[in-house]
């Protein structure tokens, strides 16, 4: 009956490292594969290869040595004409003797059992579809760190809708083209065109030599990969934080006047935002929209005002 | 709780049916299969731990899997060239025209990235008036049909291109025309003046051709009567506004009469007892009418008998005027001498009163006319020179072009926006007479009946990819401009009528050509007048005409087709939202349940109990009809209160047989039963009629007894006698409840609130279908909506109850000992009920996850990412107004609407989740719209305006019943109306505190007035 249960647990349990170990392969696996991939999702796969390969050099390990205590058997066997008493029969067992199977079962599955769970759990919760330092590839080699730090172009010069929109967007290619058309580094390129800027010019249709159009040029959107991806259900609107909030780009996006090639700054995780909400106040006096509402704090001789004070903590604020 | 069991949603809850009684209680129509479930589980313990770990083995695996799982990448491709007013994430809104009926309502339309998402009435035309109704609005997602034709199409089914298929149209025309055989463009009514021009230079082109005009449903009566009576075949502009008694003999005009929305606008502006003085409306009528269940005083009548009582009624009114009564042998009265008592009320009312009937008997008509003649109404309710040009078809005129096909003379036909093969009570003759025209051209946007028969198919573009203008009143000119480039090879009907009249292909295209119709104006009033959506010209000065007509002649012509006995008589009658059945493929309006029925999807062969009972029929028993060898086949039977006896009704607009996966083979098609009396189509059918009761039953998807309230206190109601006694009858008893909650504090910010006058609501179903666009709600179908689980946010209750106060009821619990002509007479009230965001919200506190919560606002938040679908809170709910999404309903086959292909999907509103199965919704106060309002005036540095911020339903109300605002601010119209004697709170004894209040219905049902 005991054993009955202990095997039957050993298989739930087997089984579920079996899942565990799978779905870590399946991963490793599909990482790697990523490599190959110019836009990849993840980078720093190596390591992870690596562990595949420690785990493969460590089953051949245990299989030669299984071939090699064979071999010592059969040794063994041939000169005393008796079987060698393994190391489990010698010490392992009469200790295991000594030990309620039952509890024993029970301890070692409720140990793995808490592993995993928490494992899962912390995954689930910091991993799944959280894409932090997350840095493609993208189709122009564009350095945020010339641009914005070293010729100091505003932010909203390029993502002008940040201030009066939901999305920031990418700009249009005839925004790169208010400049390139004039700076295309021909200096630095024996008397060519950059190769990157030569893909905006690909994009628009525009004949660097001549300076001009290219008359019914079939053209091309640039297709830059997205990094920052919110999740559909919570609603996310630019102007409220840029143009309302006064809150710098940097607040959430990082040193982006830093970044050659960009990277997720945050986590972009709930928490992330309710933090911040909890933290920064509400610039009530220089609005208008908040005018009863300043003069009401004013005599309550408040100083600060929470975002979250203002109920920007409650779920329909983003969630609808 | 004095008014228990005074109303009651149908007949079932009147009589307490048993199914009625079982099911009430349950907030789910089918209990969940747990104790089934259980059942098997203890057959064997031992197989079933095997099962538990064979599925926990297989769960964590798969979950693990299903987690490693990376996420796609995703693209931000920006544009090009960005264009200057467009800007992601920003909506633009353009105004435009409505073209879904013959109205021509003013509209405004809502794109996201370069996609209409919504449609909304504009302010600027005087026919909309800033709302729209169900099926205009519901118009948007026949642009997104996915079955609508993507190329021009030749021989049936052979897809072609534009520059082939013109040279074909253009040498058979020219060879047509060569040989004067002659053309005819068959039009829907057509009041376009570019459209009129561009048919003139065809006509120049092509000598022999003639412009046909055809519509599904007939008003040549009222166009014949004026002229006879004073020249003009026009329909007048009815001034509803100015009536102080309104008589309808069966004209719905708050549903689906001519041009509802505009005179539900004006209708309403004497419905407000604030004043002391409401408007009284008599409606005497056959079925129960949208209009007639909003009216004051309803009696039901036999349109074929509607004759006797007009002259009757002009009988009377003429012995209060004193002049000559006209002849007939005896004069009728209705029940309660409500001839002879709105005939007094009429005349006491003179010049400010309006007498309409829905009748296409021209000579009825003339003899209305002759009433408004009498009272003095023509120059003042009554318009004649501001006239509209909402219908103009004439039958003799269409009928003559069925012959001329019949016999061979037409040769080309070109088909606008109609689909007579369909509609066209004589359908054989017609499609027989088309086998033998040359050239049969269609110009529908989809496959229909009539499409079948052209030879060559040029689909149209939709009213929202098309420049256009319309004159659909005289003197006001309504622009339509392209809110999205056409979505399929597609081109508009100005354009090609213009291209084979060999017009220069850049003058052909329909911007240059429409503006160039409107060049005299000026480039300055044509840019406003895009901008505005219309241009109004100063209104005429309203003249009264002088009366020609021959009224005896009129009479003897009524007396002599009045039915000699009392022989039962079929009306074919339009309902709200599918109308005319040319929407048909939209399952926007099949799911919008009849505002007056409550069924949805099908129609149905509608009757009296009494009725009913005479032969044997019950609700939802399948019948097969036959008048004048005229036969349909299994149609449900539906048991309407309020109907009169001796009448049968079915619906028009079904049983289309190409009209996309949607509208096919629903319901029965009734045209075929269309008769022409005295040269004009007629809707009633008198005459034997013979009925066949089949074995089967076919279950109505009927939602009135759904969210059943169990007979607590919703409605009140006063007359306006007892309203200017006491502004706050029914109100008196203001509670004083003790609340175990604390109270929230609202002082912060905004307190948002709604009011709804149950006074102006006329239960249109506008709001309903405009909530169900604005929030992505699915579209679930009929078999779903039968096991109750509609997922509509906001529904309209109907609710019903005796003219005699309910003193039936009460006295009886059981009606069944009842005779059943009680039901005959019954007044309606609607009262639109969604989330009432109380603050006390009884399902916040049942959530075991805190999916349900409650903002500073005053808004109960519904965070759907939380919810695990429990559904306490919806059994908790007292209003049942929370919805289980029991379906992943896009992306799903099995729902094959519109949210499963990725065109119908363009129509989803971006800023609005799309729910997934496992969830409950509910009704935001479109949350998204008060975000959006208040970012607005925050980034613009200012207060927020009251009437800034709409919800979807406030917005389109046609009536203003539902006013949406921040209670916070006391000079809103909301906090003003919240102080009304007449507001209250639904289920106030409850303790709830609902953000909603209700105001109490007024009915002007006093003796005098």
């Amino acid at each position: 009956m005991f054993k009955k249960l202990i095997s039957r647990r050993n298989i739930a349990i087997s089984a579920s490292i079996f899942s565990f170990l799978t779905a870590t392969m399946a991963q490793t696996v599909e990482r790697a594969s990523d490599s190959s991939n110019s836009n990849l999702f993840y980078t720093d796969n190596t390591f992870l290869i690596l562990l595949f390969l420690c785990l493969l050099f460590l089953i051949i390990a245990f299989f030669l040595y299984r071939v090699k205590s064979h071999l010592d058997n059969i040794l063994h066997e041939k000169t005393t004409g008796k079987e060698k008493p393994t190391y489990y029969e010698k010490s392992l067992r009469p200790w295991l003797q000594t030990l309620n199977p039952t509890i024993t079962a029970l301890t070692i599955a409720t140990i793995l059992g808490l592993i995993t769970f928490i494992k899962a759990y912390q995954f689930g919760m910091n991993e799944v579809g959280v894409q932090q330092n997350y840095s493609p590839t993208q189709p122009i080699n564009y350095s945020h760190k010339l641009h914005a730090g070293k010729l100091q172009i505003d932010c909203k010069y390029c993502h002008s809708t940040a201030e009066y929109s939901k999305q920031a967007s990418i700009p249009s290619a005839n925004t790169c083209m208010n400049c390139h058309k004039f700076v295309n580094l021909r200096d630095r390129y024996d008397g060519k065109v950059s190769p990157e800027i030569d893909k905006i010019y690909k994009a628009v249709g525009w004949d660097p030599e001549n300076s001009e159009y290219i008359k019914d040029y079939k053209q091309k959107p640039i297709e830059w990969v997205r990094i920052h991806n919110l999740p559909d259900l919570a609603y996310f609107n630019h102007s409220q934080h840029v143009s309302v909030g006064k809150v710098e780009c940097q607040t959430c996006h990082g040193p982006v006047q830093e970044m050659d090639k960009v990277y997720q700054f945050s986590t972009l995780q709930m928490d992330w935002c309710i933090n911040c909400h909890r933290e920064k106040s509400i610039d009530v006096a220089n609005n208008k929209y908040y005018e009863d509402l300043h003069k009401k704090i004013k005599l309550e001789g408040k100083t600060v005002y929470t975002v979250e004070q203002n109920g920007g903590t409650e779920c329909a604020k983003c969630h609808y | 709780m004095e008014n228990k069991n005074k109303y009651w949603k149908g007949i079932e809850e009147a009589e307490q049916h048993p199914e009625f009684v079982k099911s009430k209680g349950n907030e789910f129509s089918d209990a969940l299969p747990i104790e089934e479930m259980l059942s098997t589980l203890d057959d064997d313990l031992s197989a079933n731990r095997r099962d538990f770990l064979k599925f926990f083995g297989f769960s964590v695996s798969a979950v693990a899997l299903a987690a490693c799982n990376k996420a796609s990448v995703k693209y931000a491709i920006p544009y090009i060239e960005k264009p200057q007013n467009v800007t992601p994430g920003n909506p633009n809104y353009y105004a435009s025209t409505c073209a879904s009926c013959n109205s021509g309502c003013g509209m405004i339309v809502k794109t996201r990235e370069g996609r209409p998402i919504k449609l909304d009435g504009s302010n600027e035309s005087p026919v909309s008036s800033g709302a729209l109704c169900a099926t205009g609005q519901a118009g948007i997602l026949t642009m997104y049909d996915i079955n609508r034709l993507a190329n021009p199409l030749e021989n049936g089914d052979e897809q072609t291109d534009w520059a082939k298929i013109d040279k074909k149209i253009i040498s058979k025309l020219t060879s047509i025309a060569a040989t004067f055989g002659a053309i005819r463009i068959v039009t829907s009514t057509n009041n376009s003046p570019s459209f009129a021009a561009a048919v003139n230079l065809f006509k120049q082109k092509y000598p022999t051709t003639e412009l046909v005009t055809y519509d599904a449903v007939s008003y040549s009566g009222i166009l014949i009567a004026n002229e006879k009576s004073f020249g003009k075949r026009v329909i007048p502009n009815y001034n509803f506004e100015k009536a102080e008694v309104i008589v309808s003999f069966g004209a719905d005009f708050l549903g689906t009469w001519i041009s509802p929305v505009e005179y539900t606008k004006k209708w309403v502006k004497n419905r407000d007892p604030k004043n002391g003085k409401m408007s009284r409306h008599y409606q005497f009528e056959s079925i129960l009418s949208l209009t007639g269940s909003n009216a004051d005083i309803r009696v039901p009548m036999k349109e074929s008998k509607e004759g006797i009582y007009v002259i009757s009624l002009y009988n009377e009114i003429a012995k209060l005027a004193g002049v000559a009564q006209l002849a007939v042998t005896q004069n009728a009265e209705l029940a309660g001498n409500q001839i002879k008592n709105s005939a007094k009320e009429l005349f006491n009312a003179k010049g400010k009163s309006l007498v309409v009937s829905k009748s296409n008997n021209p000579e009825i008509q003339t003899v209305i006319n002759g009433i408004n003649m009498l009272l003095g109404n023509y120059g003042t309710t009554v318009d004649l020179d501001n006239y509209s040009n909402q219908s103009k078809f004439i039958e003799a005129d269409f009928e003559k072009f069925v012959n001329d096909l019949s016999t061979g003379t037409v040769k080309g036909v070109v088909f606008v926006n109609c689909n007579p093969v369909y509609s066209y009570h004589n359908s054989a003759k017609l499609s027989e007479g088309l086998k033998n025209a040359e050239l049969v051209i269609s110009t529908s946007i989809s496959k229909d009946e009539t499409s079948k028969f052209a030879g060559y198919v040029c689909p149209d573009n939709h009213f929202l990819e098309s420049w256009g203008d319309a004159e659909p009143k005289n003197g006001l000119i309504s622009f339509t401009q392209p809110t999205i480039s056409p979505v399929f090879n597609t081109r508009q009907v100005i354009e090609s009528l213009l291209t084979w009249s060999a017009v220069m292909p850049e003058n052909a295209k329909a911007y240059n050509f429409i503006k160039s119709n409107w060049a005299s104006s000026g480039e300055d009033v044509w840019n406003k007048s895009i901008h505005d959506g219309v241009l109004l010209k100063p209104e005429l000065t309203v003249t009264i005409p002088s009366f020609a007509a021959n009224l005896s002649d009129s009479v003897s012509k009524i007396v002599s087709s009045l039915p000699k006995s009392d022989t039962p008589e079929l009306i074919i009658y339009q309902k709200v939202g599918v109308r005319d059945g040319s929407m048909a493929n939209n399952p926007w309006l099949h799911e919008l349940p009849d505002p007056v029925t409550k069924v949805c999807y099908d129609n149905y062969l509608s009757i009296s109990k009494s009725d009913a009972e005479k032969n044997g029929f019950e609700q939802n028993d399948v019948v097969n009809i036959s008048i004048n060898n005229i036969r349909i086949s299994e149609i449900p039977v539906l048991i309407q209160p309020g109907q009169a006896q001796g009448t049968y009704a079915i619906a028009m607009g079904y049983g289309r047989t190409e009209s996309g996966k949607v509208g096919k083979n629903l319901g029965k098609n009734v045209f075929p039963f269309v008769k022409t009396e005295n040269g004009s189509y007629t809707y009633n059918i008198s005459g034997p009629i013979s009925f066949e009761k089949t074995r089967k039953n076919y279950v109505l998807a009927q939602t009135q007894t759904h969210h059943t309230i169990e007979g607590r206190d919703f409605i009140r109601e006063a007359s306006i006698g007892q309203y200017k006694k006491n502004p706050a009858v029914k109100n008196e008893n203001k509670l004083n409840l003790i609340s175990l909650w604390e109270e929230h504090d609202y002082t912060k910010g905004h307190k948002w609130g709604m009011a709804i006058d149950l006074n102006k609501c006329t239960g249109c179903g506008s709001c309903v279908v405009s909530c169900h666009i604005e929030n992505n709600v699915p579209v679930v179908g009929r078999d779903e909506v039968i096991l109750r689980r509609e997922m509509h946010w906001m529904r309209i209750d109907r609710y019903y109850s005796f003219y005699d106060d309910g003193t039936i009821l009460t006295k009886e619990k059981k009606l069944n000992k009842v005779d059943a002509s009680v039901y005959d007479n019954i007044s309606v009230v609607n009262a639109p009920m969604m989330c009432q965001h109380c603050d006390h919200a009884p399902c916040e506190t049942v959530c075991p996850v805190l999916a349900t919560t409650h903002a500073s606002e005053g808004i109960n938040q519904m965070t759907y990412n939380r919810c695990i679908g429990t559904k306490y809170c919806a059994n908790n709910c007292p209003y049942k107004v929370r919805r289980f999404n029991w379906f992943k309903y896009n992306d799903n086959d099995k729902f094959d609407y519109h949210f499963n292909n990725d065109l119908g999907k363009m129509v989803i509103n971006p800023d609005v989740t799309v729910r997934h199965r496992g969830v409950m919704e509910k009704c935001s106060f479109c949350i998204q719209k008060i975000q959006a309002g208040k970012l607005t005036a925050k980034r613009e540095n200012r207060k927020l305006v009251d009437g800034e911020i709409q919800t979807a339903c406030s917005s389109s109300c046609p009536s203003g019943a539902i006013v949406f605002g921040d209670k916070n601010d006391p000079n809103s119209q909301i906090s003003k109306l919240f102080r009304d004697e007449r507001s209250y709170h639904m289920l106030d004894e409850v303790g709830i505190k609902p953000a909603m209040m209700y105001m109490t219905k007024i009915r002007n049902t006093d003796t005098t007035i």
